[in-house]
């Protein structure tokens, strides 16, 4: 781990409420997978517009929105898809150098 | 005995009584039971309360901006603004410890039944909804068999929220397997029946084939819309500018003095519209806060209990499939609700306050079901379908809670409606004494849909048409 201190990772969705929570879960299984040290909150767009972390993940539908926001912006279409988003997570984390 | 007495009153006011204390016992023991750290117990413990502590003060904010933006419509439209001695605030404050015991009960066993019979198949995880159809439920209980003691009231509403947990994703089944053929998830979202009935009406209308919306192309001005904040706040200041334009200017005087007498009576309107929006976030921010913490000890708690049932999700989760039938879904329900908010103030009936959260994830999900079905003109008919169902919804449902929370009409989803007025119904039959029919028949209804889904299951034939009829006859016999 390139990182010296816990990565912070935001799922988001429209409200925040039902569907980035469910992505949290899934995210925080394939990070445990990983083996990364980890904080992931879930929340809605417009509040995450005042945060700064270091990976988003969200839909098509509000990642396009949110493209600056952190240096790895991930977009997904299956929120509980546990291997296929831990696959891109070590892929982005990696070209990061956060990942060995 | 007066000790043991004492003891059970002061439980039962300063525990059962209190929600932001009765929830973070709740996690507490979600926490402790799935062995976290000491350090991440309390501090979800405490973010739990907190949570529901700021969820009551947004719905203060809410219900104020409420007002003020009923009094001066109807002021402009020359009706008198719909009534409330209650308020939700209230209602939260005396009912909210039953409303917690409830989602816990019915979760415990909505999770039992989902263990006993294999054709219950899905585990409903969408938790703020399971909090508002708990309050709904209670909402339509105490109207119905008023002055019930709390126990009763829970396990009441406790059965019969379990029974809606369980079938309500098994009657969207036949529409989900058309839009995830997997059937990783299921469905769990209080917009249900909007959907199904979508999904039969727009059947005539065409193909997905041929018209498919996700081949059309959206204007980029409608995508910040999709912030519900945002949209929000827009269309109530719009409509309250054009309400102070036509009200009367004692009543807006009067209403806008109350914030500050200095103040503009356009500023305040748009200051109004904005502080509406301001409650919405805030009270989702405390349900966020209060659910980050209370769903993943519960899924943590089934995943024990019945390891690789299938979960049943929000509506946003199917959104990736067809997001532009998702934004036609949503216009085309604003649309509708707006067109309504006309000619019902202009008749004189009802001022409706524009749920643009409801008509965004309503709307939305009815139009992806409308797509799925028949295409861009499924997706405009679901569309169609919620923005009336919301606004004809509000309109008449907002008497049925003048004794407990008239707001809940306000920020009702399709399957809410259903519910305080299939209860209504039961009226007359169920009363003070008879309230446990309400659970019973719920629940009776409920084994015999899963009893017959369980047998075509076995036969092999997982006879689709047939689970659907199963499906939808349970809601009116729960």
């Amino acid at each position: 781990m390139a990182l010296d201190r816990q990565l912070e990772i935001l799922a988001v969705c429209g409200v925040g409420m039902g569907s980035s929570l469910m992505l949290k879960m899934t995210a925080e299984d394939a990070l445990r997978s990983l083996g990364v040290d980890a904080r992931v909150e879930n929340t809605d767009v417009s509040t995450a517009r005042g945060m700064a972390p270091d990976v988003v993940i969200g839909q098509g539908m509000h990642t396009g929105e949110i493209a600056g926001l952190a240096p790895v912006v991930i977009t997904i279409s299956d929120f509980l898809d546990k291997e296929g988003l831990e696959a891109r997570l070590r892929e982005r984390l990696a070209e990061q150098g956060w990942l060995s | 005995m007066d000790v043991i007495r004492d003891i059970l009153t002061f439980l039962a006011d300063n525990v059962f009584g209190q929600v932001p204390i009765l929830i973070g016992l709740i996690t507490l023991l979600g926490l402790l039971l799935q062995r976290k750290r000491f350090e991440d117990v309390l501090a979800g413990a405490l973010r739990a309360t907190i949570g529901v502590v700021i969820l009551f003060i947004g719905v203060d904010v809410f219900t104020g901006g409420l007002t003020s933006f009923q009094t001066v419509l109807a002021s402009a439209m020359g009706t008198t603004p719909p009534k409330a001695d209650h308020s939700l605030t209230r209602f939260l404050t005396e009912q909210g410890g039953t409303i917690a015991l409830v989602i816990t009960v019915g979760f415990l066993a909505h999770v039992l039944i989902v263990r006993i019979f294999p054709a219950a198949r899905y585990l409903y995880l969408t938790g703020h909804l399971m909090f508002w159809v708990s309050t709904v439920t209670v909402a339509s209980l105490v109207t119905i068999a008023p002055g019930q003691d709390q126990l009763t009231l829970v396990l009441c509403g406790a059965g019969f929220v379990a029974a809606y947990w369980t079938v309500q994703p098994l009657w969207m089944r036949p529409l989900m397997r058309r839009v995830m053929p997997g059937d990783r998830f299921g469905f769990a979202h209080t917009s249900s029946l909007a959907c199904l009935v979508t999904g039969y009406a727009a059947r005539p209308l065409g193909s997905r084939g041929r018209h498919d919306t996700e081949r059309l192309r959206l204007p980029r001005q409608l995508s910040f819309f999709k912030d519900v904040n945002v949209s929000t706040a827009l269309i109530i200041s719009v409509i309250m500018l054009v309400a102070v334009a036509f009200a009367d200017d004692g009543v807006v005087g009067r209403a806008s003095a109350e914030m500050d007498p200095k103040l503009s009576s356009w500023v305040w309107a748009l200051l109004v519209g904005l502080r509406f929006a301001g409650g919405i976030a805030i009270l989702l921010f405390g349900v966020r806060m209060f659910l980050g913490e209370i769903v993943p000890a519960f899924k943590g708690f089934s995943d024990r209990v019945i390891p690789g049932t299938r979960p049943a999700l929000d509506a946003p989760t199917v959104f990736p499939v067809a997001p532009t039938a998702v934004m036609v879904g949503f216009v085309a329900s604003t649309g509708v609700f707006l067109v309504c908010l006309a000619v019902f103030a202009g008749a004189g009936w009802f001022t409706l306050a524009p749920p643009m959260i409801m008509l965004f994830f309503v709307g939305g999900a009815a139009g992806l079901f409308g797509n799925v079905v028949a295409g861009w003109r499924g997706a405009v008919l679901g569309g169609v379908i919620s923005g009336l169902v919301l606004a004809i919804g509000q309109a008449v449902t907002w008497g049925l809670y003048e004794r407990t929370a008239p707001e809940l009409a306000t920020l009702a989803d399709p399957d809410w409606y259903a519910i305080g007025w299939l209860l209504k119904a039961a009226d007359p039959v169920v009363g003070d004494g008879t309230i446990w029919l309400v659970p019973l028949v719920a629940l009776a209804a409920m084994v015999a849909t899963l009893v017959v889904l369980g047998r075509s299951g076995r036969r092999g034939t997982a006879d689709e048409p047939e689970a659907a009829d199963a499906g939808d006859k349970a809601p009116a016999g729960a």
